[in-house]
């Protein structure tokens, strides 16, 4: 395996892994974990696309996509605290007030 | 004018938002509303005059007829939505309407940035930017179980929909070597699996924020539970920021071999479409029942883009348009209802010709262009995306989507039968609607007819727009 696959298929797994979380996961916090878990392997293939194709582009892109990570995981555990603060619960199986 | 005229001007409109929200004192603090409608019906004017310049930051930001048409769509869209939400009942609004407009604003920043960005970061940053003020607002009303639930279902869908997109993404800088959109599009070529897998999952992504089935489920708890100012805006304004950058990603500077997306598109389109009428016939609450049709109508506007052509983007342009009006309109007036009824079953518009018979032939002639009857805007948005769908050689999905036509026919009718035919409630009398909101609805109304008596000026802008992509 080259140096290059290798590190596609390291960011693979962790992309799995965190689509895996998401999917199987019934705790609110569990599933922004697993989100978490799939942009950093973003962050993975990223850098090492940069490193193999000798290009700085990619390298830039990782340090925005952390900083929009960071971003979105404040509002969503924004939101996991206001859903706490009235259903006194961030169990996904449980928030099922909306139907049809 | 320099390229950024529209996004420094709303930049600064947000700042002076949020100075306004912390220097306000009391509970109501509905001025700030007004403040920011005014500011975004000023750029929209600006918009009339801005004209295309060259590609500004080394290419990454694009000021071309596609990104000006797009940036005055969202510029109106936003002055109807927030033109609508003025008048929302409710302590937290009158309280909170600092927070409210400055994360429309910056949510519409991220849609202007969007129409314009020709580079991989840019669109990924400009995306994000557009996207998570919206959880925030779906969920604004943080007091309420169903929008706090609704808001989360929201967010984890739509950031694991980013998530991939980016994934997506990071294949195609790998497979090219460029964050570069438009040198992407030169070095695409068929034999790179890589970057063919990498712009699949982009389009995952992108399905996800367009909410094209089997992407959709966020799109009826959300717009069931939050706000429903808000919910037009959304049902429109990022739906057509979604298209565009389909439009930047899949289609700029690929000339021929755009077709390779066709066989995608073209199958998405079709179970959208089916997906999104079938499930819409039974829905009672008319939030959920224009959330369902919403889906399908993204399918309509799949066909077109599943023509790969110029014509095919105009007509996705110009359907676009018309669905600005049509979908915002049929909120809203479900809104002006209710706000007096309490109640946004398709019940609570019984009788409503004999109430508020305005109210009603504006709601009729919603329906009619959202179904597409001929003579408002609605019919000449679909017979377009069929013909330009048909000339490409997809026969089979104007089959498709003619027939469910007819089934959603059906269920607007329904909703039209209710205000028409059936008596109203003993109860009910005349439905008072603030001015602000009458404003808005006719403003839509007007939209409807005008583009359905004379679509002409509106065609021809969008076929000029979407020529140079090819």
């Amino acid at each position: 395996m080259s140096g290059l696959q290798a590190y596609l298929v390291l960011a693979a797994l962790v992309f799995a892994i965190g689509l895996f979380g998401v999917l199987t996961r019934r705790n609110a916090v569990g599933i922004l974990l697993g989100i978490e878990l799939m942009l950093n392997a973003v962050n993975i293939n990223l850098v090492a696309f940069a490193r193999f194709n000798g290009d700085l582009g990619g390298v830039v892109f990782t340090l925005f996509t952390i900083s929009i990570t960071v971003a979105e995981v404040a509002v969503g555990l924004a939101i996991v605290i206001a859903i706490f603060r009235v259903r006194r619960t961030v169990e996904a199986d449980r928030l099922d007030l909306l139907r049809g | 004018m320099s390229a950024f005229t529209l996004e420094l001007g709303l930049a600064a409109l947000a700042l002076i938002v949020f100075g306004a929200s912390l220097v306000a004192r009391g509970s109501d603090r509905r001025w700030i509303a007004g403040l920011a409608t005014i500011g975004v019906l000023v750029l929209g004017i600006v918009s009339v005059f801005v004209a295309p310049t060259r590609p500004a930051l080394g290419g990454m930001f694009v000021q071309d007829g596609l990104a000006i048409f797009a940036k005055r769509l969202f510029l109106a869209a936003t002055f109807i939505g927030l033109l609508a939400g003025i008048s929302t009942e409710g302590a937290a609004c009158g309280r909170r309407a600092g927070e409210y407009h400055l994360l429309m604003l910056a949510s519409l920043l991220g849609m202007l940035v969007l129409a314009s960005a020709r580079d991989l970061i840019l669109l990924f940053v400009a995306f994000e930017l557009m996207s998570i003020p919206l959880y925030v607002l779906a969920g604004f009303l943080k007091r309420e179980d169903v929008a706090v639930e609704a808001a989360l279902k929201f967010f984890l869908v739509g950031s694991v929909s980013s998530a991939v997109m980016a994934y997506g993404l990071s294949f195609v800088y790998g497979a090219t070597g460029t964050t570069d959109l438009a040198r992407v599009a030169q070095t695409f070529t068929r034999s790179q699996p890589l970057l063919i897998l990498g712009l699949i999952a982009a389009f995952a992504g992108f399905a996800f924020k367009i909410a094209a089935f089997p992407f959709h489920m966020w799109v009826p708890d959300t717009y069931e539970a939050a706000s429903t100012p808000f919910v037009a805006w959304l049902s429109v304004a990022p739906k057509a920021a979604g298209f565009v950058a389909l439009f930047r990603v899949y289609f700029e500077g690929m000339g021929e071999r755009a077709a390779t997306w066709v066989p995608l598109a073209a199958g998405l389109a079709a179970i959208t479409i089916v997906a999104g009428n079938l499930m819409a016939l039974p829905q009672q609450n008319t939030k959920r029942l224009l959330a369902y049709s919403g889906i399908a109508h993204i399918g309509y506007m799949l066909v077109g883009f599943a023509a790969a052509s110029a014509s095919g983007t105009a007509m996705v342009l110009f359907y676009l348009v018309a669905y600005v009006f049509g979908n915002m309109g049929a909120f809203l007036v479900v809104e002006a209802v209710a706000r007096s009824e309490r109640s946004e079953a398709t019940a609570a518009l019984r009788g409503l010709a004999q109430r508020s018979p305005l109210l009603a032939l504006a709601m009729l002639l919603f329906l009619l262009s959202l179904g597409g009857i001929p003579f408002v805007a609605g019919f000449w948005a679909k017979l377009y995306v069929f013909w330009a769908a048909a000339s490409a050689g997809l026969y089979w999905l104007v089959l498709v989507g003619a027939v469910l036509t007819v089934v959603a026919l059906f269920y607007y009718l329904v909703v039209a039968k209710r205000m028409y035919i059936e008596p109203p409630a003993a109860s009910g009398g005349r439905i008072q609607v603030s001015r602000s909101l009458a404003l808005a609805v006719i403003l839509c109304a007007l939209g409807v007819v005008a583009l359905g008596v004379y679509p002409k000026p509106v065609v021809m802008a969008a076929l000029r727009v979407a020529a140079p992509l090819f």
